[in-house]
């Protein structure tokens, strides 16, 4: 049997009693580390879990999944995913290779920054579609999510926007000449999100968002650090929320008191905060 | 130096239109340095005595052993025009009399004929030197199109008269209709290569652009100088008199009529006026008439010194003739007369050289030629100084003026406006003039005006643009005329020395245009070359001098290219590592003239797409809309591959075009047969599913998912591999002729022209070659023809290797894949489709 198991997102203890069993007694674990990452480190989960767990990588769960899938008719293996299984990132790849080989799937839901993001006191019912921001280089800004952000700016929804993280990737140079040297490890920040999508409605200028535009920053959600921090887009560009991970919420203009009240609490600057609202979101529908 | 110094040099930089920059091409052995020699006696670097024996041009000294130039040598010469009336002929009238000559010597073996293009691209005219016995040869046809595709107008000489009188014995008219049928063959090249902007450019003995003389014996004349003479002697027309003595002009001294035809007992006018007192003077010297001899030199106006007049036979001969016709005075009459200074070539090489729009401030400071305008500067090359590793940049002043200290922006050939790869901002260390073996420091250099500069040469590998102008694009970078596809890996005799090789390598790869050094994927390093000879004298240039230790070389291989025979059988699909994305492609052939126009840099990446689907549209049958959805050339960015989106409506194609074109550039790189470098192929993007989030379809899913459709597409469609041929002229008598065929044979190669040279014993074959057959090919060709046959090779086409599927192991191209991929250290075996074919 496979199974995929969410972590949750912060540490150790995250992981459900049901998965922690699992865990207990299957004859491989698998921790999924490219597409998010847990706030703890390998060593801490091992000796959490009392076994060895083993890193699978990009290169392993997308090209050499048969290591991971071998004998998995017989026994059973725990493929453990940061998060929720099925959430932010999917796996439904490695699940359709499973079946194809006839080896029963089951999956443990646990939290995902799609629901923990709850924690900023925006209302979930009022989220459009998620998009992610990547890391622009300088002749590759894609700006697909700017049009996403539109509609949802377009029914007054929130957006929430995931930040590209980078943790064992090749330079282009090193992916072409095929050798397996890959750079160091990146996160987004809030800032660097904040800017970029500055500087994509500068390119558009299609007054989607702009500086005055809230957003909400949350950095490392359901750890005991976690961080939540309001402001404009500007002053959450200069902002600072600390390590990893990051996540920012673009607020549609669709809100309601409550809120404001909830989010009031994180702002940079209150008089601001309270300027803007009154301007651009109260009584909005 | 004795007629002039650095600072009247620089007095005459700042007047443009009294310059001409010139380079001397000529066919190998038709005698360019020495003619060179005898203007640089005229402008009097070395002494006249040794004119003629010493080749100063010739700076390294195994082109003084060998006797053949290797590297194109820059001198700066003086002259003035004495004449009030000569100053009246100049197309673009100029204030002073005196001319600053700067003249490039140029290699003519095929070989090293990147060295030409590096010399044409700073030059405005040049002189070609035909022989007269050999007439025009493959060299000549090659370097006169290079030329003529630079915007470069030509004159012409034709050297080693001497020969001719003196080996052959000719007759007065056998000679004129020899003169006539090499300057027909002239002709008939430069009007193949016809140019709107350039015009008419062929050359003419009564317009004064073709001279006739001798190299080695330092004398040369133009019809020009003698209808001055006689019109002054007789007190006719100049213009008149230059007119009647070329071409079917008789006179007859009898009844002094003129008449178009020899009836009635007329003599042609150039026999008669030009031919004969240099007939007579032979004739009187040679043998041995010596009462002739002073009456002779007293009607033509010569004055010998007392030792000269002790002198015999040919000694004497070439003084007289020297005095006569001094060789300078024609070739500089001739070079300031009908050859443009750069105030006028610039203005028509303008939208040839620049790559930014024709109407912005480079543009304009080009055109005009302005020693104010923003700098412009070309660098062609490359020249070793004598502090070992260190490079002297040559190049050519466009528009500006450039002076030691000076901060300059250096931008690579990989340079796009904008960006900051392949760019530096520095300082130029010092600017110099190259004077044949020697340099001179001098403070500044204004538009127009070639020169060396110190400091670069650590920030361009080859060749680029200097400029202080933020937004001037790049002077368009120069196409060779030959490849390296000859090839020899390298290694160290001692395994201490390995750093030495490496660092030698590089310096290697900067003191020649055309050499590439790399290494390969099974880490050897690998030196590629035009032909045997450039990789001989490359490799022992790098063992003697670059490297400086005892190296070991592997016998020569050849590049091959990867290629298409039809169009893939279905459509190829490979899908991104994580499966949500899949790109759809299709390979097929792409037509050689595109090749060769791609080739030739006549379609390129930097062309508005507009334009070139136009070319493409009307001249090859393409359909418009593909035409105008070229994504990009490869490999290297300009290669003859062409990637195609002929997809329909697909969302965020543009976010991943930038790693699709990654990809693309990778696969045409190396192919999936050998990887080798892939030709003529076409591909189409068909079509493209991709995952709705832009971080799973980053360069990481989609670049190596591209080269696994790209190679699966090329796999799906007939696959087939290109090796390199060579055109070979042979020049061979008659009696020989039998065992030139038995050699091509055997060595697959085969004559398609043979022709008598007129009036010799001599033929002239052409045949193809295949290179990989051309090892040995000079000496096995001496040893069947007894050391009669003079071939000459250069890289002229790609053909297909025929014999069969080269993924057949049993074939002949399928036993060259298997040789070369263990040579690369990759499994023998070529991986099936399937590795890059995935299912539905």
């Amino acid at each position: 049997m496979l199974y995929l198991i969410g972590l949750g997102l912060a540490d150790e203890k995250d992981i459900t009693v049901k998965g922690l069993e699992i865990v207990k007694n299957a004859a491989r674990v698998y921790l999924e580390a490219y597409t998010a990452i847990l706030l703890v480190d390998k060593e801490k989960l091992e000796a959490f879990y009392g076994r060895p767990v083993t890193i699978a990588d990009r290169e392993m769960v997308e090209s050499s999944s048969d290591d991971i899938l071998a004998d998995a008719s017989n026994v059973d293996v725990a493929f453990l995913v940061v998060g929720d299984p099925f959430s932010a990132t999917t796996h439904s790849d490695l699940v359709l290779r499973a079946r194809e080989l006839s080896i029963p799937v089951r999956s443990i839901p646990n939290a995902s920054i799609l629901t923990a993001i709850g924690a900023t006191g925006l209302q979930l019912y009022n989220f459009g579609q998620t998009v992610s921001m990547v890391f622009f280089l300088e002749n590759w800004k894609p700006s697909s999510f700017y049009d996403r952000i539109k509609e949802n700016v377009s029914i007054g929804l929130h957006t929430l926007v995931l930040l590209d993280i980078k943790v064992k990737e090749q330079s282009l140079e090193n992916m072409a000449r095929g050798r397996k040297i890959y750079e160091p490890p990146r996160f987004m920040t809030v800032a660097q999100c904040a800017v970029q999508m500055l500087e994509t409605e500068e390119e558009r200028k299609e007054g989607v968002y702009g500086k005055d535009s809230l957003a909400v920053g949350v950095a490392r959600i359901g750890a005991e650090d976690q961080k939540i921090v309001v402001g404009t887009l500007e002053q959450l560009a200069e902002s600072d929320l600390g390590p990893p991970l990051h996540s920012l919420v673009l607020l549609g203009r669709r809100t309601h008191d409550l809120e404001r009240e909830f989010l009031k609490e994180f702002a940079v600057g209150k008089e601001t905060f309270d300027s803007v609202w009154k301007r651009d979101y109260e009584g909005k529908q | 130096m004795v007629n002039f110094t650095v600072e009247e040099i620089r007095g005459l930089m700042d007047q443009a239109a009294n310059i001409r920059n010139m380079s001397v091409i000529a066919h190998v052995d038709h005698g360019k340095s020495t003619l060179t020699d005898s203007l640089v006696q005229r402008a009097g670097i070395i002494s006249s005595a040794k004119a003629g024996e010493q080749r100063f041009t010739d700076t390294r000294p195994d082109e003084q052993e060998r006797g053949v130039t290797i590297k194109s040598t820059a001198i700066s010469l003086y002259a003035s025009l004495t004449d009030p009336e000569d100053m009246k002929d100049i197309p673009l009238k100029v204030e002073k009399n005196d001319f600053l000559i700067n003249l490039i010597d140029s290699p003519g073996h095929v070989d090293f004929s990147s060295e030409v293009t590096a010399a044409l691209r700073v030059t405005d005219g040049a002189l070609v030197v035909v022989d007269t016995v050999e007439g025009v040869c493959v060299q000549t046809e090659t370097v006169l199109r290079q030329a003529l595709g630079e915007r470069i107008k030509p004159v012409v000489i034709i050297n080693k008269v001497d020969r001719a009188l003196l080996e052959l014995q000719v007759s007065k008219e056998d000679l004129y209709q020899n003169f006539s049928r090499v300057i027909e063959s002239v002709n008939v090249v430069i009007a193949t290569y016809y140019d709107k902007v350039l015009g008419d450019v062929q050359v003419y003995p009564d317009k004064g652009t073709i001279a006739f003389g001798s190299g080695l014996h330092g004398w040369a004349f133009t019809v020009r100088q003698f209808a001055s003479r006689y019109a002054k002697k007789f007190g006719v027309d100049k213009n008149k008199m230059m007119s009647r003595l070329w071409g079917d002009n008789f006179f007859n001294p009898k009844t002094k009529k003129w008449t178009k035809t020899a009836e009635g007992g007329g003599e042609r006018a150039f026999n008669q006026f030009v031919l004969d007192p240099i007939f007579r003077i032979f004739g009187a010297v040679m043998n041995f008439k010596k009462d002739e001899i002073p009456k002779l030199l007293e009607k033509l106006e010569i004055k010998l010194t007392n030792d000269e007049k002790d002198l015999e036979g040919k000694q004497l001969l070439k003084a007289i003739m020297r005095k006569f016709l001094p060789a300078a005075d024609a070739l500089l009459e001739m070079m300031i007369l009908h050859l443009p200074s750069p105030v006028t070539a610039q203005k028509y090489r303008m939208e040839t050289l620049y790559e930014g729009p024709h109407d912005d401030e480079n543009a304009i400071g080009i055109r005009d030629c302005d020693p104010k305008g923003p700098l412009m500067l070309y660098v062609s090359k490359m020249v070793p100084t004598s502090d070992k590793g260190r490079f002297y940049a040559f190049g050519r002043v466009f528009s500006g003026t450039v002076r030691s200290g000076l901060k300059v922006r250096i931008q690579g050939p990989n340079y796009t406006p904008g960006k900051k790869e392949d760019l530096f901002v520095k300082a130029v260390q010092r600017t110099i003039l190259m004077m044949g073996r020697y340099v001179e420091p001098i403070e500044d250099v204004p538009a127009g005006n070639i020169l060396g500069l110190v400091g670069i040469d650590q920030f361009l590998l080859k060749s680029g643009t200097l400029t202080t102008s933020e937004t001037a694009h790049n002077l368009k970078v120069m196409k060779f005329s030959v490849s390296p596809v000859v090839q020899r890996s390298v290694e160290v005799k001692n395994a201490n020395d390995l750093p030495k090789l490496v660092e030698g390598l590089k310096r290697l790869s900067k003191s020649d245009p055309c050499v590439l050094t790399f290494i390969s994927d099974s880490g050897e390093h690998v030196v590629a070359g035009a032909g045997e000879l450039h990789l001989e004298i490359c490799l022992k240039d790098l063992e003697e001098d670059h490297a400086g230790v005892p190296l070991r070389f592997s016998d020569p291989v050849v590049q091959y290219r990867e290629t298409v025979g039809a169009k893939s059988s279905i459509t190829a699909l490979s899908k991104s590592p994580n499966k949500h994305n899949r790109l759809y492609m299709i390979a097929e052939p792409l037509a050689e003239e595109v090749c060769k126009e791609i080739e030739q840099g006549k379609i390129g990446p930097r062309d508005d797409f507009k334009v070139r689907a136009r070319i493409l549209a009307d001249e090859y049958g393409w359909d418009v809309t593909d035409a105008r959805k070229i994504w990009c050339f490869g490999p290297d960015t300009n290669g003859a591959n062409l990637l195609v989106d002929q997809t329909k409506a697909v969302q965020y194609l543009n976010e991943i075009k930038d790693s699709v074109v990654s990809g693309f550039q990778w696969a045409t790189k190396e192919g999936p047969v050998a990887e080798e470098p892939m030709r003529a192929i076409r591909f189409n993007v068909m079509d493209v599913t991709l995952h709705a989030d832009a971080i799973h379809r980053g360069g990481g899913q989609i670049i190596p998912t591209s080269r696994r459709v790209l190679y699966a597409a090329a796999l799906l469609a007939e696959p087939g591999l290109l090796e390199p041929v060579f055109l070979v002229e042979i020049q061979v008598p008659e009696q020989a002729m039998g065992g030139i065929y038995g050699v091509l044979t055997r060595r697959r190669g085969h004559v398609f022209e043979e022709a008598q040279r007129p009036g010799t014993p001599l033929f002239n074959i052409k045949a193809y070659l295949p290179v990989n057959e051309s090892f040995g090919f000079n000496a096995d060709l001496r040893s069947n023809t007894s050391g009669q046959a003079f071939p000459q090779s250069v890289f002229d086409h790609w053909q297909l290797l025929p014999g069969g599927s080269p993924l057949d192991p049993s074939t002949m191209p399928g036993k060259v894949v298997h040789d070369m991929r263990k040579r690369k250290g990759i499994k023998p075996e070529v991986p099936g489709v399937e590795n890059y074919y995935d299912k539905l």
